[in-house]
């Protein structure tokens, strides 16, 4: 009488695994195997020029592995031998230097952990619910821990001339993205980054040295990062123009919108990650982050928002990073709207989907940080939906 | 051999540069028909890389060896190619899209003579010592006397952003007549002829008065504020998969048929050069205002938000459009937005 798993020998009881270096780099277990970034084929015109999800519905903590961290490249993965990566320092310095990776390896580091968000993650939810997935709804954002040197000592090491207000990082593939970021930001807390979870750089994030510009929108954070400008002006490029720009109903644009807004999701249950136990004690496990620096407090509402409970902020609480909420509930079986909204210790709240088109109209694209709403049916199964 | 039907979907990967079959015309890459049995880089009026035409001069004929070698990674076969395209993994799915071509080709596919010369493995070079002779002088500027002076030809070599005083404008000047000759040849297989797009590639010019409608057609004419934009984009990062192969004056010349395309000049015979090229301003450029999203009602009041009975009843108003999008449902669900 019994579980067979228990009452009869199971093989791995029995034989030998493999043994070590079987994998000489590791690799999740076979289990695991839909643990993996997914695109949305229709969503752009090639896979060079496209995006991949978190699949943020499986993950738990703050930390996200590096092969799962979502991708967004604009022109392929640019691969690139170190030795022959230049990083260049021009324009407004006293000395325009170059640095090789080894250079760049001489000066002093530091470790921070944030997150990345790109300024159109839930971009395709301004017009209603539209993808059922935290995934797909919400998956562009990642957090790891980074390995890299101030910006303000490669700066310093040119010397700044007085009249420089802007900076131009480039990247080295065939995009050669730019941005223009203002100095001030540039020599706050902006780092030149070649590790991430303490390994190099994967390729699809910028190996072997990326940009990283704590709490603003991803498309900053340059990829292959071979160029700095420094100027007075800003430039006014390709991807803060045409793109990266926040139409508004009345047919004005919002620029430089750099800041990336207090928001939250859960991550589970959700359309992807399904009720499978039944009734009785149930796991509300969500993620919420603040380009204006630590998140102060999540709510979660079961009932669509008539009312609230303070989850539980677990783990290490970091500026600029993901942070992990948990709601233990005991689930009576009936259906749920679940919502989660997160306050950052500027005060900022994070507002409704209505909220937001109020004020902006439905073709901002970026910057859509709304309230999110499950719909969980007596059966576990979870639908992304809106609620009045 | 490959199964030519197969081979006809793997051939979607290269449709967006090469076209092939009855009218096919040299686009980004040169055209497909009579492939087969072809010296490489000898289609009149293609201009190829210099290690292509090298390659054609040393012997290299496409048949169905030289092809797989190509294909399965065109920089290590030929290095130096232009053709940008990664390479295709799948040994099947090379031998399928071989055997598709070949059904374009007069000379049927056959297996390649052993003593064919097949393009060569390049290695990659080896990493170059960065580390300096043990007496070299430590520079003398900044705090860490870290790297060393750029110089001016490097810097030039990189540094070709371009602002919208007109900053970073090379020399040089093209009219809208020879950019739309150029613009055919290198930009239409994408942004279609008249800057229109094609499938789900950027639409070029039109969109204006559409910024208020319920979908707003963001073009050149209709939302860019600046034509030096248009200029650095397109010089650093244009056409898609072949970046930085057109010369200045090209660069010019396709701005000055952009602004052609958009009715912002209206005479095809206009000649943008770096002297007036700041004396030309786009439509839309006095829309664009600073971000004041922390004024907005939502935000401004930074409100202690309600705990309980916030609101007398809800109900679902909407619900996910696209059901079951996973990749591996296999499902070709067509969006209503897209992600730019």
């Amino acid at each position: 009488q019994g579980e067979s798993v228990i009452t009869e020998i199971q093989d791995w009881n029995r034989y030998l695994g493999d043994g070590v270096v079987s994998q000489p780099y590791g690799v999740p277990s076979r289990y695991e195997a839909n643990v993996v970034r997914r695109d949305v084929e229709w969503l752009t015109a090639s896979r060079e020029s496209s995006v991949s999800f978190t699949p943020l519905h499986e993950l738990d903590g703050i930390i996200t592995p590096n092969g799962l961290c979502f991708e967004r490249h604009h022109a392929g993965i640019a691969e690139i031998e170190p030795s022959q990566h230049r990083l260049m320092i021009n324009g407004l310095v006293d000395t325009p230097l170059v640095f090789t990776m080894q250079d760049l390896m001489r000066f002093p580091r530091e470790n921070h952990v944030y997150f990345l968000e790109c300024a159109a993650n839930s971009g395709m939810e301004w017009r209603g619910a539209q993808l059922n997935g935290c995934q797909y709804t919400h998956g562009m954002v990642h957090c790891v821990v980074y390995t890299g040197v101030k910006l303000k000592h490669l700066l310093g090491e040119a010397g700044v001339k007085t009249n420089a207000k802007w900076i131009l990082p480039e990247g080295a593939d065939s995009a050669a993205m730019t941005r223009s970021i203002p100095l001030e930001k540039a020599l706050d807390d902006c780092l030149v980054a070649f590790k991430m979870n303490g390994e190099a750089l994967r390729p699809e994030q910028g190996y072997p040295v990326r940009l990283v510009v704590p709490g603003w929108e991803g498309n900053m954070w340059v990829k292959w990062l071979r160029r700095l400008e420094v100027g007075d002006q800003p430039w006014h490029q390709r991807e803060e123009t045409s793109k990266y720009t926040d139409l508004l109903a009345n047919g004005k644009a919002r620029r430089f919108t750099w800041v990336m807004d207090v928001k939250s999701v859960i991550t589970s249950p959700s359309p992807q990650a399904p009720i499978r136990h039944g009734r009785g004690r149930a796991v509300i496990s969500g993620l919420a982050w603040s380009g204006n620096g630590k998140i102060k407090r999540v709510d979660v509402s079961i009932d669509g928002g008539r009312n609230w409970t303070t989850a539980r902020l677990d783990g290490p609480s970091l500026d600029k990073a993901l942070h992990r909420f948990y709601l233990d509930i005991d689930w009576d079986g009936s259906e749920l709207l679940l919502q989660s909204r997160a306050i950052d210790e500027a005060g900022f709240v994070q507002p409704t989907k209505n909220e937001l088109r109020a004020a902006r109209g439905e073709n901002s694209i970026y910057h859509n940080n709304g309230i999110q709403t499950w719909y969980v049916k007596a059966d576990g199964t979870v639908e992304n939906v809106e609620v009045s | 051999a490959g199964d030519a039907g197969k081979g006809e979907r793997v051939y979607k990967k290269c449709a967006a540069c090469h076209q092939v079959g009855e009218g096919a015309k040299n686009r980004v890459g040169p055209e497909l028909n009579d492939l087969i049995g072809r010296t490489a880089g000898s289609v009149d009026g293609f201009k190829y890389s210099k290690a292509m035409t090298e390659a054609g001069a040393g012997g290299l004929v496409w048949d169905e060896t030289t092809l797989d070698a190509y294909l399965e990674s065109p920089r290590t076969a030929i290095k130096g190619t232009r053709m940008a395209f990664p390479g295709i993994k799948e040994a099947d799915d090379r031998a399928d899209v071989i055997a598709y071509l070949a059904t374009f080709s007069k000379q049927a596919a056959a297996p390649a003579p052993a003593e064919t010369k097949t393009a060569e493995a390049t290695p990659a070079p080896a990493p170059t010592a960065a580390v300096p002779a043990a007496d070299a002088a430590v520079p003398t500027h900044g705090v860490f006397h870290l790297g060393r002076a750029a110089t001016a030809d490097e810097i030039a070599a990189w540094d070709i952003d371009v602002r919208p005083d007109g900053v970073g404008l090379p020399e040089g000047r093209g009219t809208a007549a020879d950019g739309e000759v150029l613009f055919t040849e290198r930009c239409a297989s994408c942004h279609g002829d008249f800057g229109e797009g094609a499938g789900r590639w950027p639409v070029l010019a039109g969109g204006r008065d559409t910024l208020k409608a319920d979908r707003p057609e963001k073009t050149i004419g209709s939302y860019w504020p600046y034509l030096s934009t248009v200029y650095d984009y397109v010089r650093r990062a244009m056409p898609f998969g072949d970046a930085r192969s057109l010369s200045d004056d090209e660069v010019y010349a396709i701005t000055a048929y952009l602004l052609y395309l958009n009715d912002v000049v209206t005479d095809d015979s206009f000649e943008l050069s770096r002297e007036n090229f700041t004396s030309v301003k786009l439509p839309n450029e006095e829309n664009f205002i600073a971000d004041d999203r922390s004024a907005e009602p939502h935000y401004a009041g930074k409100v202690e938000p309600c705990m309980k009975d916030c609101k007398a009843e809800v109900k679902i108003t909407m619900r996910a459009r696209v059901l079951d999008v996973t990749p591996e449902a296999g499902k070709e669900n067509e969006g209503t937005t897209k992600v730019d």
